[in-house]
């Protein structure tokens, strides 16, 4: 399981650019709110494996991160 | 096919008015001078607003606004400031009615002919009925908003 954070776009919009990718992650608090003050965020994308999850499916993760950053730049 | 112009019907989410008032907000300021002044907060999703309100008579004369949030939810806060400004208290609160029903549906059928111009400025945030999970980002500002008519200190859209 990763959880991260992009400069310049918020994992909410980080996670409805995935989603119209066909890429489901998860985004907010994570009911973690204190962890979150901890590390002064407000809010993280997560994305999480299994052992069923392909190669090219986190491929694909990485150019759909990259496909986001590119539209909020 | 460009990188943007592949995420197709996203831009009418993410209309150019929206990215733009996303990054750079001309109302994001705290009021030194102020009479009231309210949070939205949606800890569900971290969504965090502060709204400040200096009130002329019966007027907002001036409003400002902190935000931590998603593109949607800092435009919708930064675009409501603008067409609140110099709006008296009822003409706000009507205004606000005829935004959420606009986040919700896509229309406002309902809507008053006097709302028409500020409806219309508010009109690219129409794209989020869309997708209801992010209706709340662009409602937010707006129950901070009217948590500072109403005198009460918070509001959250959940």
């Amino acid at each position: 399981m990763i959880s991260f954070a992009l400069d310049n776009a918020h994992a909410h919009d980080v996670a409805t650019l995935l989603d119209r990718q066909g890429i489901a992650v998860r985004a907010g608090h994570h009911c973690a709110e204190p962890l979150m003050q901890r590390f002064n965020l407000d809010s993280t994308a997560r994305a999480s494996f299994g052992v069923y999850t392909t190669h090219a499916e986190i491929d694909a993760l990485a150019d759909g991160l990259i496909r986001v950053r590119e539209f909020f730049a | 096919m460009s990188e943007t112009d592949s995420f197709g019907d996203l831009r009418d989410l993410y209309q150019e008015v929206i990215l733009d008032h996303g990054r750079r907000p001309r109302h994001a300021v705290r009021l030194a001078d102020f009479d009231s002044s309210a949070k939205g907060d949606n800890p569900m999703c971290g969504d965090r607003v502060q709204v400040w309100v200096k009130f002329n008579a019966d007027d907002i004369g001036q409003i400002g606004f902190e935000a931590r949030g998603c593109a949607i939810s800092i435009a919708s806060a930064d675009l409501m400031a603008e067409t609140v400004q110099g709006r008296s208290k009822a003409d706000t609160r009507a205004l606000f009615e005829a935004f959420r029903e606009m986040a919700r549906t896509g229309t406002c059928p309902a809507c008053d002919a006097s709302l028409a111009a500020p409806i219309e400025r508010l009109a690219p945030l129409s794209g989020v009925h869309e997708y209801p999970s992010r209706v709340k980002c662009a409602t937010l500002p707006w129950h901070a908003l009217i948590a500072v008519l109403d005198g009460t200190k918070e509001a959250s859209s959940e």
